[in-house]
């Protein structure tokens, strides 16, 4: 099977003004920038929105993309930012629209209800969290990153990113330990 | 158990109190472990102790529904690459090329349609992995479309190349091809679609092999 062609290539050409290379990146992140931006506001609308601006700012700041980095790195940390953005413009949303977004399934209607329920409550401890805190667990235990990779992204020490993730998952877990 | 020596099964009460269990266990470090889904990979000393087998438990019933979450799908929204892709667009300059002036008014196409039809076109070709197409006429038009941008028509910004275009296009071969061959298959080819699909007499079509994928 061909080697998938790699993200540095696309990002080279896409510096060049080749539009078509970066619409495929967009097709490969596209889905990265809206999840992180969905997980961190909860709710559709605004992730869309935020989804949006960050693939729109990655193109214009193409040229000041450092070359050593990874795409993927770089849009989480830009996606952040705006998510940050939006939200010291707004103040979180505890929507619980999310459950909008939960695929359906063969279950029986009550057990896919409890499952929506569960996902909504946790979608809105999760947005209740001060946003370093909710940043952190985001990027840890929804998009898997290690403590380095967080620290580079969100330009902090990993002392700092441990410490939000210590807090983050105590306020998490009691609140969720309430619920259940 | 806590400092206190009792047995605590209770997420609330594990974490209200004292950092360490009574075996001096780090609470944080036991609700990392479960957090990160690694309730069931016990240390040494943890396959001996009640105590933090029991926290562990407790860890992973609270953080089964956040990794659960975690796990599921999350779609994209069919109209965010468009979108996308449409603000990209509004931030390009572009060149248009006109194809046809009248009475009745002008027949333009855009830089891009001219170079999506090349690209497509070497995408079809053996050997080509990946093409992307750009319109080269930038550098000419670049005079015009200042121009016309201060006057905001940007609908008029450069017809001012007629039925001229020039298109460049990037391609990684598969290793191992003949890449001079496909080059120029690749030229002929876009060639022939541009004039055939969009009506234009002088097509200049630039081929550059920047990459071989193995």
């Amino acid at each position: 099977m061909a080697a998938e062609i790699d993200d540095a290539y696309l990002v080279q050409r896409a510096r060049e003004g080749y539009v078509d290379a970066y619409a495929e990146l967009v097709d490969r992140h596209g889905q990265l920038a809206y999840r992180v931006a969905l997980r961190l506001l909860g709710n559709h609308h605004d992730a869309e929105d935020v989804a949006q601006e960050a693939l729109v700012a990655a193109w214009q700041q193409l040229p000041g993309f450092k070359a050593n980095s990874r795409f993927s790195t770089w849009l989480y940390q830009i996606v952040t930012r705006k998510t940050l953005n939006r939200i010291t413009r707004t103040r979180a949303t505890q929507s619980l629209d999310l459950l909008g977004d939960i695929a359906a399934t063969d279950d029986e209607p009550a057990r896919q209800t409890e499952r929506d329920l569960t996902a909504a409550a946790v979608t809105a401890a999760v947005a209740a969290l001060p946003p370093p805190q909710r940043i952190a667990i985001v990027l840890r235990h929804f998009e898997g990153l290690s403590n380095a990779e967080i620290a580079r992204i969100t330009e902090s020490t990993i002392p700092a990113v441990r410490s939000h993730l210590f807090r983050g998952r105590r306020t998490l877990s009691q609140t969720l330990g309430q619920w259940r | 158990m806590t400092d206190s020596g009792q047995p605590v099964h209770d997420v609330r009460q594990l974490l209200s109190g004292t950092r360490h269990l009574a075996c001096g266990t780090d609470i944080d470090d036991l609700l990392e472990q479960a957090a990160d889904g690694h309730a069931g990979q016990l240390t040494d000393h943890q396959r001996g102790c009640p105590a933090c087998q029991a926290a562990l438990q407790e860890f992973s019933r609270v953080w089964a529904p956040v990794r659960s979450l975690a796990a599921e799908h999350v779609a994209v929204p069919a109209a965010l690459k468009t979108a996308v892709a449409s603000q990209i667009r509004k931030l390009v300059a572009d060149v248009w090329c006109t194809l046809q002036l009248s009475d009745g008014g002008a027949i333009r196409i855009a830089g891009r349609v001219v170079a999506t039809i090349a690209r497509e076109a070497a995408r079809n070709v053996p050997g080509v992995r990946v093409a992307f197409g750009r319109s080269a006429s930038s550098t000419a038009a670049t005079p015009a479309e200042r121009t016309t941008l201060r006057r905001r028509h940007p609908q008029a910004a450069a017809g001012v190349l007629g039925r001229t275009a020039v298109v460049d296009l990037a391609i990684a071969a598969h290793y191992g091809s003949r890449l001079d061959a496909i080059a120029y298959e690749v030229q002929q080819r876009a060639i022939a679609e541009l004039r055939a699909k969009a009506g234009l007499q002088n097509v200049t079509v630039n081929v550059t092999v920047d990459d071989v994928i193995t």
